[in-house]
C-alpha cells in the first residue's frame, strides 16, 4: 500500500518537476535579454492573480483548451496523434458561425444548442477525411491532418472573405473595400456569461470579461469522458485498442471501428474548441478568429497525462500563462513569446520526464510482484 | 589443455530474478561445450554475458586466460568471441553478403570495396564448405540458410569461440545433420564451440562435455560417454521427467471444428496453409505436431478469424466462418489461446482485471445497462485468481508485472470459463516453467471432460504425444500424417515432421 | 519559352521540398521519424537570415544548417537517448522553433515576423548550357544552393548504398539489434541520421530566406517540411524518388502561380493544392510502400 501511494505520488509529480524543469530552461532565455527571470515570474503571478477579474480571464483562456486538450487526449488514448484539431476547430466553428448567422428568429434555448451541434458536427466532418483516408488507404495521420490544417486555413479565408462575407456592412474610409468576416451571429446563437450567476454568490465581474457557460460545460464534458473512458465498453475499446491493437483484434474488436469512432469523437470535441470565443467575445469569424488552439491543445493533454480531469488543471495552467504572457508584455517589456518557448519546453521535459518515471515505476512494480511471488 | 572461457561466480539478478547464481565454467580450447537446462535455467542470460549484450553484477570471465570485461558486442569481437542467437539477428532486407560483413565491413576509404568483402566470404565459404547465395535477400532464404549466415557472420570476424544459442530449435533433421556437419569441422579448425540447448539427444550426439544448468546455477559437468539421457534429465528438472496424465478415455461427441481443404495465403500469395482437412469432435483433443513455421500459427490464426481464407472452408458447429467477424466467431463459443500472450493475448499496461475482461466485455454478466459492470468484473476477476492460484499483488495491478505463468493463468481463466465449444490453443506452455506448463495441460484436459473441441499446438513433440487424441503432423502448410498417439513413437513423426514421405511409417 | 520558364520555377520550389526530403531519407533510414524538419526548415530560415544579415550568405548558410542541426540534437536526445515519442518529440520541436524564432526576431530585429533584407549568394550560369536557347531559363541566372541540391541527390544515394556509414545506417533502421550485436553503435549512427536531417532543413530553410525570398519572413515554410515527409515516402526513401516526388510538388506549385495569374479560380483554392497534392499522393502510394523496418520504434538495449 505503501509503494502504491509512492508510485501515484511520483505519477503526480511528473508534470511538476517538468514545468519547474521548462521554466528553469526558459529563465536562461529571459536572462538572454537582459531581464531578470525572478522578476518575470514575479510579475506573471501578480499580474494574473491578485485580481478577481484577471483570474476570469484564466478561466476564460481556459476554455477552449480544455475542449482541444480533450480532443487531442482521446487520439492518444487509442494511439492516434490529432494534430488536426487546428483545423477542426476552424472548420466547427465555421459551421457554428453558419448555423448562427443564417438561421433568425429561432429562441434562444433551441438555437444554441443547434449552435453548438453544428460546431461538433463540423469538426467530426474535418476529422472524417483523415482517419477514413488512414482506415482505407493506411494514410498516416499525422500527415495528413497537417495537410488538411492547411486546406482549412485557405478554405476558411474563402468561405469569410468571399463566399459567406457580410455585405452588410458599411464601406470604411480609406480602406476601400469591406472587412473579411461573416455577418453577425442573432443574439439567440449567444451564450450567456457567467456574470448573472457568479453575481448570485457576490461575485462582481466587469463586463470586458467574457467568462461563459462554455467552461462550466467544459468541466461536465470533461467528466463525461472520463466516464466514456473508464466506465463503459467502447472506452475500454479505445483504450485497448490504444494499448495493443493487436490483441484487442484478437479479442474481437475491431480496431478500425474504433479508430472511426473515435476520431470523430475527437473532432466533434475539437469543433467545440472555437465556440466559447465565437459565442460570446466575437459574435462573428474574421480573419483574426484565433489560432493555435488544436496546437495548445496537445501540451495541455500531454500535460494531464491525457487524464480528462487534469486537463482541466493544465487548461488552467495554460490561460494562467496566457494571461501572465500579456503582463510581463506590458508591464516588462518581455517578449510574449517566451512563453510559447516556455510551453515548448514544458512538452519536451513532460515527455522525457514521464518516460524516466514510467519506466522506473515499471521497475518498482516488477519488484513488488516477484518479492510476493517468492 | 589451455582455457577458451573460464567463467567464475557470474552472478546476473533481474528486478526479481537471480538468472544467473554464481556460475562457474570451464571450457577448453577446440572442444564442443554443451550447456543444457530447461527454459529459464539461465543458459541464455549467460551467453548474452559473454556476447557483452548483458553484464554481470558479479564475478569473473576469464578468455584464454586473460581477465577480460566484456563491456559491449563489440569488445566480445575483439576478443573473438562470436554469438550465433537463437532469434536470427539478420537484416531481412539485406543480402546474405551485406550481413555477412555488416559492421566489420572492408572499405576503401569511405566507400565500401565490396569487392575485397566478396572474396574474402566466399574463401571462407570455400574452406568451411558452406553453400550459399550471397546476394539473395536474407527475406527469400531458408531457416537453415539464415543459420549458416549467421555462423559465418561470426567466422568473418575471426571468431575462434563461437556460442550458439539453441541452433536446432527452429531446423529440420536434416538441416540438423548439416549444421553438425558445419560444427565438427569448425572444431577441426580448432574452433571451440558453445552449444547451447534442452535437446539431450542432440547434445550427447555432438558434444565433448556437458555442463547442466538448473534454476540460474551449475547443477554438474558430464562427459557424454558416461552419462544417459536419464542422467542428464534429472539434473535438469531435479526429479525423473513425468509427462503423464490422467486421461481418461471419453466418448466423443458431435464434430465442433470441421475444416476442409484450408488454404491460407501471405500477402505476396505464397500458401502458408496448404489445404488442411481436419475434423474435431466435442471431447477430443487433436494435436498439432511440427517444426514451427510451418503453418501452425497462420492455421490458428484462421480458425479464430485473424486471417481470412483464400480457398477451403471452416466450421463451427456446422456453421460457416467465412463472413463473419473475429467477434462473430468467439460469440459461437471460440475460445482462443494465442502463441504471443504478449502480442495478441493480453495488454500489457492493463490492469489484471482489465485484461480479464478483454473480448467478453460486452457479455450482459459484465455489464450494467450500457456502462461495465466494474463491480461484477472485479468479483469474477478476484475468484478466478483464488480458483487458479494466480500470483499476484493487486488485480489493480498492471498485468506486465506478472510472471509469464500467472500471465497465462489469467488468459486460461478469461478463455475458458464460459463453456467455450471450440478452444484453440497455441503453444500454450511456451516460456513456462514446469508448473504452469502443467497447470494449463489440467485445465485443457478439463475441458476435454466438459466437451470441448480442442485443437493443441505444440512445437514440442512430446507433449503434444502425451496430451492428444489424436496428432496431425503439419509440414509446409499441410498435414502429412494423422495418428493416434500410442500408435507411434516420437521418431516415426519426426520422419513426418522433416517432410518425409507417406508411405513407410504409415499407421492409419 | 513559357515550358522553359515553367521548369525552372518548378526546380525553384522544389529545392526546399528536395533538401528537407533528402534529410528526411537520412534520419528515417536511421529509424527515426522527424516531424520536427519543417521547425528545423524555420530555424534555418531566420538563422540563415540573420548570419547573412550580419555577415554575409555564406556565413548565413552555414549558421542556418547549425540551428538546423542544433534542433536536431534536441530531437535525437529526446528520441534516441530518452526514447520518447517520436512524433510527439517532433512536434514539440516544431513549437519550439516558432516560438523561438518569433522571439529572437523581436530581440534583435525588433519585428516578429520578419527580418530586414538581405542578400543572397552571387546567382550564377552554368558554362556551355547557357548558350543553348531553350534551356536559358533553368541554367542562366540560379542559385548555387540548386546545384547543390541537385548535387546533393547522387551524393546521398551514393552514401546511403555504398558506403560504410550508409550500410551501417540502414541497418540501424532495419533491425537495430541485429547492428548492436555486431559492435555497431546503434545510438550514434541514431544521432547522425537526425542530426544530417538537421542539416539538410537548415540548408532548406536558409534557401528559402536567402534565395527565395531575400528576407526571414514567418511561416515561409508553409508547411514545406510537412510536404517533404510525404515526398520522401513517395520517393520510397531514395534520394533520387525525393527528387522526382519533390519536383512534382514544386511543379504543382509553380503551375498554381500560373493559374493565380488567370483569376478563375479563387486563389484560395490555388493556395490549397500543394496540401490537397500530399493527401493524394499519400493515399494512392502509402499502401505499397514500405518504410526502413524499425522506423519509428525506439531502440533499447537489453530490452527482450
Amino acid at each position: 500500500m505503501k509503494k502504491g501511494f509512492y508510485i501515484a505520488l511520483l505519477r503526480i509529480l511528473a508534470p511538476v518537476l517538468a514545468i519547474v524543469l521548462s521554466a528553469l530552461i526558459s529563465s536562461i532565455v529571459i536572462l538572454s535579454i537582459g531581464k531578470s527571470p525572478l522578476q518575470v515570474f514575479y510579475t506573471m503571478f501578480k499580474f494574473s492573480l491578485s485580481r478577481m477579474d484577471s483570474v476570469a480571464i484564466i478561466l476564460y483562456n481556459a476554455t477552449p483548451l480544455i475542449f482541444s486538450g480533450l480532443a487531442v487526449s482521446v487520439g492518444f488514448r487509442m494511439g492516434l496523434f490529432n494534430i488536426g484539431v487546428e483545423g477542426q476547430y476552424l472548420i466547427g466553428a465555421f459551421f457554428a458561425a453558419l448555423a448562427g448567422f443564417s438561421i433568425k428568429g429561432l429562441p434562444a434555448a433551441i438555437h444554441l444548442p443547434l449552435v453548438i451541434l453544428c460546431g461538433a458536427v463540423g469538426g467530426m466532418l474535418w476529422a472524417f477525411i483523415p482517419i477514413f483516408l488512414k482506415v482505407k488507404r493506411g494514410v498516416h495521420e499525422v500527415i495528413s491532418t497537417i495537410m488538411l490544417n492547411y486546406i482549412s486555413y485557405s478554405l476558411i479565408h474563402y468561405l469569410i472573405a468571399d463566399l459567406f462575407i457580410d455585405r452588410s456592412q458599411k464601406l470604411i474610409q480609406g480602406l476601400g473595400s469591406i472587412l473579411a468576416r461573416t455577418p453577425k451571429l442573432s443574439p439567440s446563437a449567444m451564450m450567456p456569461k457567467l456574470h448573472g450567476f457568479l453575481g448570485l454568490f457576490g461575485l462582481q465581474l466587469p463586463r470586458h470579461v467574457y467568462l461563459n457557460w462554455f467552461f462550466p460545460l467544459g468541466i461536465l464534458t470533461a467528466a463525461l469522458i472520463y466516464y466514456l473512458l473508464m466506465y463503459t465498453p467502447f472506452g475500454f475499446e479505445l483504450r485497448a485498442v490504444g494499448q495493443n491493437r493487436e490483441a484487442a483484434r484478437t479479442a474481437g474488436i475491431s480496431p478500425e471501428r474504433v479508430y472511426i469512432i473515435g476520431f470523430l469523437l475527437s473532432g466533434a470535441l475539437a469543433g467545440l474548441v472555437g465556440l466559447s470565443d465565437l459565442l460570446s467575445y466575437f459574435g462573428y469569424m474574421d480573419m483574426d478568429f484565433p489560432r493555435n488552439y488544436g496546437f495548445d491543445g496537445i501540451a495541455v493533454a500531454l500535460i494531464a497525462q491525457n487524464n480528462p480531469f487534469g486537463i482541466i488543471f493544465s487548461a488552467i495552467l495554460f490561460g494562467f500563462l496566457k494571461r501572465g504572457a500579456e503582463g510581463i508584455q506590458t508591464l516588462l517589456g518581455v517578449p510574449r513569446e517566451t512563453i510559447s518557448i516556455l510551453q515548448a519546453l514544458m512538452i519536451m521535459s513532460i515527455v522525457v520526464i514521464t518516460k524516466i518515471m514510467n519506466d522506473y515505476i515499471k521497475r518498482l512494480e516488477k519488484k513488488e510482484e516477484v518479492r510476493l511471488c517468492s | 589443455m589451455e582455457k577458451a572461457v573460464v567463467l567464475k561466480g557470474i552472478t546476473k539478478r533481474f528486478p526479481g530474478i537471480v538468472a544467473n547464481d554464481r556460475i562457474d565454467l570451464e571450457v577448453e580450447k577446440g572442444e564442443i561445450h554443451a550447456i543444457v537446462g530447461e527454459n529459464g535455467a539461465g543458459k541464455s542470460t549467460l551467453m548474452k554475458i559473454l556476447a557483452g549484450i548483458y553484464q554481470p553484477d558479479e564475478g569473473e570471465i576469464y578468455i584464454f586466460g586473460k581477465r577480460e570485461k566484456i563491456n559491449s558486442p563489440g569488445r566480445a569481437i575483439e576478443l573473438k568471441i562470436g554469438m550465433v542467437h537463437q532469434h536470427f539477428m539478420l537484416v531481412d532486407r539485406f543480402t546474405v553478403l551485406e550481413n555477412i560483413i555488416l559492421g566489420a565491413e572492408k572499405s576503401s576509404g569511405i566507400a565500401l570495396d565490396e569487392k575485397r568483402c566478396r572474396k574474402a566470404v566466399e574463401e571462407l565459404l570455400a574452406l568451411y564448405n558452406f553453400s550459399l547465395n550471397l546476394d539473395a535477400r536474407v527475406e527469400e532464404i531458408s531457416v537453415g540458410q539464415a543459420q549458416r549466415v549467421e555462423i559465418l557472420k561470426v567466422l568473418y570476424r575471426g571468431a575462434d569461440i563461437l556460442v550458439l544459442d539453441e541452433p536446432t530449435a527452429v531446423l529440420a533433421p536434416q538441416e540438423v545433420r548439416e549444421l553438425f556437419n558445419n560444427l565438427r569441422r569448425l572444431k577441426s579448425e580448432g574452433k571451440t564451440i558453445i552449444f547451447i540447448s534442452h535437446k539431450l539427444e542432440e547434445v550427447l550426439e555432438i558434444a565433448d562435455r556437458i555442463t547442466v544448468l538448473r534454476r540460474g546455477k551449475v547443477e554438474g559437468t558430464a562427459i557424454p560417454s558416461q552419462v544417459t539421457k536419464e542422467d542428464l534429465a534429472r539434473m535438469m528438472v531435479g526429479k525423473p521427467v513425468m509427462m503423464r496424465f490422467d486421461k481418461e478415455p471419453l466418448d466423443v461427441g458431435e464434430v465442433l471444428l470441421s475444416i476442409e481443404d484450408l488454404v491460407v495465403k501471405e500477402s505476396s500469395g505464397r500458401p502458408l496453409v496448404n489445404g488442411v482437412s481436419l475434423k474435431i469432435r466435442g471431447g477430443e483433443i487433436y494435436g498439432i505436431a511440427g517444426i514451427e513455421g510451418n503453418g501452425q500459427k497462420e492455421l490458428a490464426e484462421a480458425i479464430i478469424g485473424l486471417r481470412t481464407a483464400s480457398a477451403g472452408r471452416i466450421r463451427i458447429c456446422g456453421r460457416d466462418i467465412a463472413d463473419l467477424s473475429i467477434k462473430e466467431i468467439r460469440d459461437l463459443g471460440v475460445a482462443f489461446i494465442p502463441e504471443d500472450r504478449h502480442r495478441q493475448g493480453l495488454v500489457l499496461p492493463m490492469k489484471v482485471w482489465e485484461n480479464m475482461m478483454l473480448g467478453y466485455h460486452t457479455k450482459k454478466d459484465f455489464l450494467k445497462g450500457r456502462s461495465l459492470n466494474l463491480k461484477a468484473i472485479r468479483g469474477f476477476t478476484k475468484n478466478k485468481v483464488e480458483e487458479y492460484g494466480v500470483r499476484l499483488s493487486s488485480i489493480e495491478q498492471p498485468i506486465e508485472g506478472l510472471s509469464g505463468g500467472n500471465q497465462q493463468k489469467v488468459i486460461l481463466g478469461r478463455e475458458l470459463s464460459r463453456g467455450p465449444k471450440v478452444i484453440v490453443a497455441s503453444q500454450p506452455t511456451r516460456g513456462l516453467d514446469v508448473g504452469a506448463a502443467e497447470f494449463v495441460h489440467k485445465e485443457l484436459l478439463k475441458m476435454r471432460k466438459k466437451g470441448s473441441a480442442i485443437l493443441f499446438i505444440s512445437a514440442d513433440l512430446e507433449e503434444v504425444l502425451s496430451i492428444s487424441d489424436r496428432v496431425g503432423v503439419i509440414y509446409n502448410g499441410k498435414i502429412t500424417a494423422e495418428f493416434r498417439p500410442e500408435e507411434v513413437t516420437p521418431e516415426d513423426i519426426g520422419v513426418y515432421m522433416l517432410g518425409g514421405e507417406k508411405g513407410a511409417g504409415e499407421a492409419k | 519559352m513559357l515550358v522553359g520558364e515553367l521548369l525552372a520555377s518548378s526546380l525553384r520550389m522544389a529545392v526546399p521540398i528536395l533538401l528537407t526530403a533528402l534529410g528526411a531519407v537520412f534520419t528515417e533510414r536511421s529509424g527515426v521519424v522527424n516531424i520536427g524538419l519543417e521547425g528545423m526548415m524555420i530555424v534555418g530560415s531566420f538563422w540563415g537570415a540573420l548570419g547573412a544579415y550580419y555577415y554575409g550568405p555564406y556565413f548565413g548558410l552555414i549558421i542556418a544548417m547549425a540551428a538546423g542541426m542544433f534542433m536536431a540534437l534536441i530531437h535525437a536526445i529526446n528520441t534516441v537517448t530518452f526514447r520518447v515519442d517520436q512524433v510527439v518529440s517532433g512536434v514539440a520541436i516544431n513549437i519550439l522553433a516558432y516560438g523561438s524564432t518569433r522571439f529572437l526576431s523581436l530581440a534583435i530585429f525588433n519585428m516578429a515576423t520578419t527580418s530586414p533584407h538581405v542578400s543572397g549568394l552571387p546567382k550564377i550560369n552554368i558554362p556551355v548550357l547557357s548558350g543553348i536557347e531553350p534551356l536559358k531559363p533553368l541554367v542562366n541566372d540560379i542559385s548555387p544552393v540548386i546545384i547543390l541540391a541537385l548535387l546533393l541527390v547522387p551524393i546521398s544515394s551514393f552514401v546511403i548504398h555504398r558506403t560504410v556509414f550508409g550500410l551501417r545506417l540502414r541497418s540501424v533502421g532495419e533491425n537495430p539489434l541485429a547492428a548492436d550485436t555486431l559492435g555497431i553503435n546503434v545510438f550514434k549512427m541514431k544521432y547522425a541520421g537526425v542530426l544530417l536531417s538537421g542539416i539538410f532543413a537548415g540548408l532548406s530553410g536558409a534557401y528559402l530566406a536567402l534565395e527565395h525570398t531575400g528576407m526571414y519572413v514567418e511561416g515561409m515554410t508553409q508547411g514545406q517540411g510537412f510536404i517533404a515527409l510525404a515526398a520522401m515516402i513517395f520517393g520510397n526513401w531514395e534520394p533520387k524518388g525525393a527528387l522526382w516526388a519533390s519536383l512534382l510538388f514544386g511543379f504543382s506549385e509553380a503551375l498554381s502561380f500560373r493559374v493565380v495569374e488567370g483569376g478563375v479560380v479563387p486563389y484560395q483554392f490555388i493556395k490549397m493544392i500543394p496540401y490537397v497534392l500530399t493527401l493524394l499522393v499519400l493515399t494512392g502510394v502509402v499502401k505499397k510502400s514500405t518504410g526502413p523496418a524499425a522506423s519509428g520504434v525506439p531502440y533499447e538495449r537489453g530490452l527482450k
